[in-house]
């Protein structure tokens, strides 16, 4: 005699691990209890849907965004000259790409005036560090805080109903970011990397509508 | 919504353990390249477990990319005798556990509502059934939704399991027990015909 219960026989069935003596167990038992019949077949059921589950394809971009962050976050025995050069490379490109698109402010007040930035796709992304999402209000979506290079970068990823700007803060420095898109990329040049957190305030014509504050991953 | 696609593969996983490790050798030699192919290898299971943990594509991409930048930066802590795969699956799945555990007590999942994008009367084969059980499993806590994801989803054994999870198999049994009868009970309850 084995000293499992029916379902744990039932569930190693499930799994394959039944040995001979136990299978028989569990068949005299489901053959004298209709309930124990009915729960095996429940469960095998189950199981197979479980097992029939099929997978996604990942980003087509996963890859790269992942190997573009890796000079970011260098291994102890990886570490080496060879991967600097890469990674000021990538720095420099992604600011050339932000600097068209986004006006950097520092000791203004949070009210917007106007589309003194307008946000745009960065390079490769980095490590994302925090994330929000925006499930209440005018303003749907989420907003990411990740490194970029050195620095720091959002990912805005928002819907409403009329334009949206934001306010980004953190630690004295001051960004104005207008007319979001469905994916907004925005470096954030000035801001300290090790800052705590970030502020962000979402405007939809000067009003404030909602906020988020996303952590830097710094105490 | 979670669409669906290819079969999970990861089994295959099984027969590559030695190339791991010496794709991980490579890599801390300082062949960049070599972690790429751990990247193109993995990034599928990785991203699928964290899609089927969180319930959301983005979501499940930010945790996959942060579980590949974290085992680059902490390659050299990898001991090799242990598959690269249970360390790498590890870190995915703690750094989706811990995004759970930080979403806003309105997104928490562990509610009993059902999601509606399938609803039972809709529920017929195919892909619909499947939403519907991916919905579903969105609802059970996650510490027995990550047994459910190991074993069904990814086919891990209860080693690896073991491993990934740093349970006694004894344990991870339990919860796997769990969770088969509460899904069973969910299907039940809400008329999903499996």
């Amino acid at each position: 005699m084995t000293h499992a219960s029916p379902l744990e026989l039932m569930h190693a069935e499930i799994d394959g691990e039944l040995n001979w003596h136990q299978k028989g167990e569990l068949a005299q038992l489901v053959l004298a209890d209709a309930q124990a019949r009915a729960e095996r077949e429940g469960l095998r059921r189950v199981c197979a849907a479980l097992d029939a589950l099929t997978a996604v394809e990942p980003p087509g971009d996963l890859r790269s965004s992942i190997l573009a962050a890796l000079p970011q976050v260098a291994s102890p025995r990886v570490r080496s000259a060879a991967f600097v050069p890469d990674w000021r490379i990538a720095a420099a490109v992604a600011a050339v790409l932000i600097a068209g698109a986004v006006v950097f402010e520092t000791g203004r007040g949070p009210r917007l005036t106007g589309s003194e930035a307008v946000g745009t796709m960065a390079a490769a992304e980095g490590l994302t560090l925090d994330t929000v999402r925006l499930d209440s209000g005018p303003v749907q979506g989420r907003v990411r805080l990740y490194r970029q290079g050195s620095g720091l970068a959002l990912a805005f990823e928002v819907r409403a109903s009329a334009p949206v700007d934001a306010l980004v803060t953190g630690d004295g420095a001051t960004l104005r970011v207008s007319s979001l898109g469905p994916r907004t990329r925005v470096q954030l040049p000035g801001f300290d990397p090790d800052t705590h957190a970030v502020e962000v305030s979402f405007f939809v014509n000067g009003h404030r509508v909602g906020g988020a504050t996303l952590k830097a991953g710094r105490p | 919504m979670i669409g669906l696609g290819q079969p999970f593969a990861c089994r295959t996983v099984l027969v590559t353990e030695d190339d791991d490790r010496a794709l991980v050798e490579r890599c801390l030699r300082g062949d960049r390249s070599a972690f790429e192919q751990l990247v193109v290898r993995y990034q599928k299971p990785v991203f699928n477990a964290a899609l089927r943990l969180l319930h959301s594509p983005e979501d499940a991409r930010d945790v996959a990319q942060t579980t590949f930048l974290k085992a680059y930066e902490h390659l050299a802590s990898y001991e090799a005798s242990f598959k690269f795969y249970s360390w790498l699956y590890r870190i995915a799945v703690n750094e989706a556990l811990d995004a759970l555990h930080a979403r806003k007590p309105s997104e928490a999942l562990d509610g009993s509502e059902p999601d509606q994008t399938g609803g039972p009367e809709q529920v017929a084969e195919g892909e619909q059934l499947g939403r519907a059980i991916e919905s579903e499993l969105a609802q059970i806590n996650p510490d027995l939704r990550a047994v459910i994801v190991l074993r069904h989803l990814m086919h891990l054994s209860y080693q690896d399991m073991s491993d990934i999870l740093v349970l006694p198999e004894k344990t991870v049994k339990s919860r796997l027990y769990s969770a088969r009868q509460l899904l069973r009970e969910r299907f039940q309850q809400h008329g999903l015909k499996t």
